[in-house]
């Protein structure tokens, strides 16, 4: 049994739980002692900028490139040959944008022979406003994001959203990565005032929380609130696993117990809480639509109460009567006659003589069930009528007063070891930005801290993840752990060359993609190698393109895009597309489950980015899940990639999968009409980017002797080439 | 994914030319011959490879029978008759507060409305309840002394099928299959069978892979022509028209000559593994052919049976022909199907035990006339207790202090009752966590707890978090 509604934690519990005496933190001494001599890791040693190689080599064509070819040299590995320009519009846009090329930007591209034609094409891929999109994609697993909030109720979270397109615009207008770090940390507190920072800070709110009824251990709950935003903190920002360091010191990285809690301190003055951004006229008119709905509800919520009524009264009289002796007597007790026992049992009474809704509708006859099934589907089609949730940043504030904050043995707390104030991981020092004393701007100094030039993991951790999402693999590998058991980075010295060229770029993200799109390394074919392979069999040295696969989000996009059906809009509420009934039913209720999923009224939405569909954390879309879609419970740094025959079962069976391959036919037939020959080369074109090879030509000549032209859409579409980045 | 942790997991699993080999079937052997002769890329092998075990045991497969909502202990399999003499009382005060959902240890006591008598040669002790399942004791090893940390029904849940009280780790479905691989040419390696009223308040994340890759989650299945999610193609489309297409699909990829390399082969072949199962799954799930007798057995040919009945035949029928994990849930959605007996304990448990009690019996007198019990480990449980105490007067709350849970099969000593509650049947006494729970089933399956690891955001995880206690007991 669960209670659907609750109240929101009281934090301060922590404080008057902690009746007993539990002393200051005073090992600072031997924690500094420990971790002084291991302050000497590469990764907590700021960034110098190395030279750039000089190797006078036509395939040099930026530093990136200076830096791989010395390093293949000193391997005797050579780079590999460029991809063929066809396959390279299809790598670069759907790298920049997640989507696949148009015919006509392939034709232009191939058309274009200027020496620049290249570069012109991803200038103006980054201009497209799905750069943003393709970005906010990688950016949410990374973040957590997920648009309920996990557990059993999972509910929505109606202004989550807005972080979201806070994201995808951030990519789009070049925010700089360190103000971007500084509004998702603190843009309450550094940006008073200011939506757009306020909105940012979402970031805190992204992950999965624990709503739920009955006895709850309020101190608890706030110390997995607390535990959920600091791993966050430490994995996306830091890149460094703090987490490990909630029971004991951290086995691996020199972040003693005391240092956990210091960054937990700094959040632990965070309070989880929406903000109305709306003007007062948009709240007034708010309140008067809602009056109106309601009033255009109640007179069918009154019918089905009235047709229920009888029965209710007949199973509640039931109840009544089976009710044992004395819980009846202390039940008919006037309210004011009981005592403090029969109060109890009147209350147990009460709860005994519940009727349920599916008790309700097992008594019902045939013909008043259907009548009552009648009107709850007007109820649920007025429903789509409700006002949209007045504007609000999903968002979070500063409190007034916080609880001490303690080392916890083992991390639970009911064992308070010492407490400790707010402070930053010792390991990494000398940035000159103080610790913050009292109450106040706590998270605002974490944010200086974090976005500080002077921080020597902050631009190498983000630029790692930039090298990662576009070449396919991370120079650390372990983008979410540049400690001991992450690994060492393969190249040293290009890491330190991003690290300083991203903060001498004003930290723009697309400055670091610039470089790296028109490098030499990112325009290598990804054809393998034996000998090479032999020297290099994980490719650390970039000797060719990692080939990738595209996303479960991606692929379906790509479906939607090739059949001329993507709606290509940017932004707003998230969306709810029809699900498969098995899908429908394992969403949780013990409530009457009818309407728990209502699609959107407008079929187009639909077609949306997949990026805008409602993210549940408990009920994911069977194809983006079976494609490794992450869960969004912790930071996911890079998403497995893993190949199994359910991806098959939903690209070839599902109706997502056969109406895209219906709507492609009947694309190559308003655009070719029945020349086969034209459809095919068409089809070609639009799925892959390419004509078709001779062989090709004739082997869809002779599969579509008999079999419809659809068909021959699905096959594109579940392709290898179509689901790989070339 | 880390790469190189999965490669080293993968330990002795099968080459890519065995993965190839399966797949043989269905593309060309000219293609499979250019596949095979391609050794440039470093050997991809199939997720799902069987892999051996870490070290000799008999259990190879488990069904794990979850009871929604928590049985009662004292009700069912931990009689306390001593709480006769303390009806109506007060737990004594030296009990100090008793954490709970509702209550807090303050209601009157009730005790149990069932008698219990002893069973069979190994005279284990079952109330009325379970009159089938009493005639199966002396293959049953019940533990009266699990506890587990909250009081609510997802964290709970989390716990005892993923060892977290948080949602998003691996489910033991998940860790044994990537643990052990698949032994089934045709059909998923872990199947979930929920209540079709309802899934557990946990939902999904109870079976899901958390952040192990998505091949090792658990897939839905049901009765009926498509058993699996999409297995059917759409109306209109007939299993010649998709084996066309599906050949043109294959045909396409062999002829991408740059993609001739393991990790393709890897996605040919599980093209293949598709439309094997298209067929073979819905004659895994086609009880047509069954007898007359262990229809009866299961109890299909009763109404209030005949549903769990069905799902059980159905984890026989899985088990039988490979699948490794069979997860099924005995209840779910509303309370009135759940074992969450808050009030009106007598006619929650009465209809509970009614639904499952007599299938339960015929799973595992079939499994045994089978010879399928000794590989098989059954394992009957839920995500906590009932307290002693009484609420809304005639129901229980939540108890996760100790509760019984039992194992049959696989290889575990039958005919033993281990562990024990106190006098109240309240708190476990030198109590098993999930952690020993979750050691004690790898450990059947020939998995060594602290090997079966994935490292995730720098940390090691296992199953067991820091490690459990192996019950050595429970295997004699």
């Amino acid at each position: 049994m669960r209670r659907t509604s609750f109240t929101i934690a009281v934090l301060l519990l922590a404080a008057v739980a902690c009746a007993y005496a539990v002393d200051r933190y005073k090992d600072d001494a031997k924690d500094d002692a420990w971790v002084a001599p291991r302050r000497n890791f590469w990764a907590f040693r700021k960034p110098v900028r190395p030279e750039v190689p000089q190797l006078n080599n036509p395939w040099v064509r930026n530093s990136i490139d200076a830096f791989l070819l010395s390093a293949m040299q000193s391997q005797k590995l050579t780079p590999s040959a460029p991809l063929e320009k066809e396959k390279l519009i299809r790598r670069v846009t759907l790298d920049l944008t997640g989507l696949p090329p148009t015919p006509g930007e392939v034709d232009l591209f191939l058309a274009d022979k200027s020496p620049d034609a290249y570069e012109k094409l991803v200038d103006r891929l980054m201009k497209s406003p799905h750069y943003g999109e393709r970005w906010g994609l990688r950016w949410l697993d990374i973040a957590r994001y997920a648009d309920t909030n996990g557990f059993e109720l999972d509910s929505e979270r109606p202004h989550a959203w807005r972080y979201r397109d806070y994201v995808v615009k951030a990519f789009n207008h070049e925010k700089p990565y360190n103000l971007f770090i500084q509004e998702q940390i603190a843009g309450d507190e550094l940006f008073p005032g200011n939506n757009e920072a306020l909105v940012a800070t979402g970031f805190h709110r992204a992950g999965p929380i624990h709503l739920v009824g009955g006895n709850q251990d309020e101190e608890m709950n706030r110390q997995e609130v607390l535990t959920e935003m600091t791993t966050a903190v430490s994995n996306v920002f830091l890149g460094l696993t703090m987490q490990c360091a909630r029971c004991h010191n951290h086995k691996f990285d020199p972040i003693p117990q005391s240092d956990y809690y210091k960054l937990q301190a700094l959040l632990a003055t965070t309070d989880l809480k929406d903000k109305v951004i709306a003007s007062d006229a948009d709240k007034q008119a708010h309140e008067a639509a809602v009056k109106a709905y309601k009033a255009r509800l109640k007179p069918i919520e009154d019918q089905i109460k009235e047709i229920e009524k009888p029965y209710r009264e007949k199973l509640r009289d039931e109840k009544y009567k089976a009710l044992e002796a004395p819980f009846r007597a202390a039940y008919d007790l006037p309210k004011d006659k009981r005592d403090k026992e029969q109060q109890r049992m009147a209350k147990e009474a009460e709860s005994q003589l519940k009727v349920s809704w599916d008790e309700v509708l097992a008594v019902l006859p045939p013909d008043v069930k259907a009548v009552r099934a009648g009107l709850r589907k007007q109820l649920h089609q007025l429903e789509y009528t409700q006002p949209e949730p007045v504007e609000t940043a999903y968002a979070v504030s500063s409190l007034e007063k916080a609880a001490d904050t303690h080392i916890l043995k083992v991390g639970d707390h009911k064992m308070k070891i010492a407490i400790v104030e707010p402070g930053f991981p010792r390991v990494i020092s000398g940035l000159g930005v103080p610790p913050p004393e009292g109450i106040t701007g706590r998270r605002a100094a974490l944010a200086k801290w974090l976005s500080s030039a002077e921080h020597p993991l902050t631009a190498r951790v983000m630029v790692n993840r930039i090298w990662a999402f576009r070449m396919g693999s991370g120079l650390v590998k372990t983008g979410n752990d540049f400690g001991a058991l992450g690994s060492r980075p393969s190249n040293p010295q290009l890491l330190d060359w991003l690290a300083t060229e991203f903060m001498a770029s004003n930290w723009s993200v697309k400055a670091i993609d610039r470089l790296i799109f028109t490098s030499s390394a990112y325009r290598q074919a990804t054809l393998d190698n034996k000998a090479k392979s032999a020297i290099d069999s994980e490719n650390k040295y970039y000797w060719r393109m990692n080939r990738r696969r595209l996303e479960g989000e991606s692929i379906r996009d790509a479906m939607l895009a090739v059949n001329g059906h993507l709606n290509t809009k940017i932004g707003g509420r998230p969306i709810k597309v029809p699900i498969e009934p098995e899908i429908y039913d394992i969403i949780f209720t013990e409530g009457e489950p009818d309407n728990l999923w209502p699609v959107d009224q407008d079929p187009k939405q639909f077609n949306r980015r997949s990026l805008y569909l409602l993210n549940k954390r408990t009920v994911r879309l069977p194809m983006l899940q079976n494609f490794d879609q992450p869960d969004a419970m912790s930071s996911c740094p890079v998403r497995p990639v893993s190949t199994h025959a359910l991806q098959a079962l939903s690209l070839m069976n599902s109706d997502f999968a056969a109406e895209q391959a219906k709507r492609f036919a009947q694309r190559l037939t308003a655009e070719c009409s029945a020349d086969r020959d034209c459809q095919i080369r068409r089809a070609y074109k639009l799925a892959l980017a390419r004509l078709p090879r001779a062989a090709e030509m004739s082997m869809a000549q002779q599969f579509l002797k008999d079999a419809p032209l659809e068909d021959f859409g699905l096959a594109l579409m579940n392709r290898n080439e179509f689901v790989y980045i070339p | 994914m880390n790469s190189s942790t999965y490669l080293n997991h993968l330990r002795a699993a099968r080459t890519r030319r065995d993965v190839l080999r399966g797949a043989a079937n269905g593309f060309g052997a000219l293609a499979l011959q250019s596949l095979l002769v391609q050794d440039g890329a470093a050997a991809r092998v199939s997720p799902l490879a069987a892999k051996p075990q870490h070290f000799p045991a008999k259990a190879k497969s488990v069904i794990f029978l979850f009871m929604v909502g928590a049985p009662s202990q004292i009700d069912t399999f931990d009689p306390k008759p001593g709480l006769k003499q303390w009806e109506g009382k007060r737990l004594p005060e030296s009990f100090g507060k008793i954490q709970s959902q509702f209550t807090d240890g303050s209601t009157p006591i009730l005790s149990s409305p069932w008698s219990f008598k002893r069973h069979g040669q190994s005279g284990a002790w079952v109330s009325t309840l379970f009159p089938h399942l009493s005639t199966c004791v002396d293959d049953i090893c019940f533990v009266r002394n699990f506890y587990t940390e909250s009081v609510v029904h997802a964290p709970a849940m989390y716990q005892v099928h993923s060892g977290r009280i948080l949602m998003g780790h691996p489910s033991m479905g998940a860790w044994v299959t990537y643990g052990l691989g698949s032994q089934s040419e045709n059909l998923p390696a872990y199947v979930v069978m929920p209540q079709p009223e309802g899934t557990p308040e946990g939902g999904t994340p109870c079976w899901s892979s958390g952040f192990l890759p998505a091949v090792y989650q658990g897939t839905l299945l049901r009765s009926g022509p498509s058993p699996i999610l999409h297995l059917k193609p759409p109306a209109g489309v007939t299993p010649e028209r998709q084996r066309k297409t599906l050949d043109l699909v294959q045909k396409m990829n062999e002829l991408d000559t740059e993609q001739t390399d393991s990790e393709m082969a890897a996605r040919i072949s599980s093209y293949e593994l598709a439309f094997r199962m298209q067929s073979h799954a819905p004659e895994a799930v086609d009880l047509s052919k069954e007898s007359e007798a262990t229809r009866q057995l299961y109890g299909l040919d009763q109404k209030h049976t005949s549903e769990f009945g069905t799902r059980l035949l159905l984890a026989r029928r899985m088990v039988e022909r490979g699948v490794r994990f069979v997860q099924i849930y005995h209840g779910g959605g509303p309370v009135s199907i759940q074992w969450d007996a808050h009030s009106d304990l007598v006619q929650n448990h009465e209809k509970m035990c009614g639904m499952s009690d007599k299938p339960i019996a015929g799973l595992l007198k079939d499994l045994k006339a089978r010879g399928l019990l000794d590989e098989t480990l059954v394992i009957w449980g839920s995500e906590f207790g009932r307290l002693p105490m009484s609420q809304s007067g005639n129901g229980r709350d939540h108890n996760p202090h100790g509760f019984t849970m039992w194992f049959a099969g696989g290889g575990i000593k039958a005919g033993q009752t281990l562990g024990e509650t106190d006098e109240f049947g309240l708190k476990a006494i030198n109590g098993h966590h999930m952690r020993d729970f979750h050691a004690t089933i790898l450990h059947a399956l020939g998995l060594d707890q602290h090997k079966l690891w994935y490292l995730h955001n720098g940390r090691h995880e296992k199953l067991t978090d820091f490690g459990g206690k192996v019950i050595q007991s429970v295997f004699g």
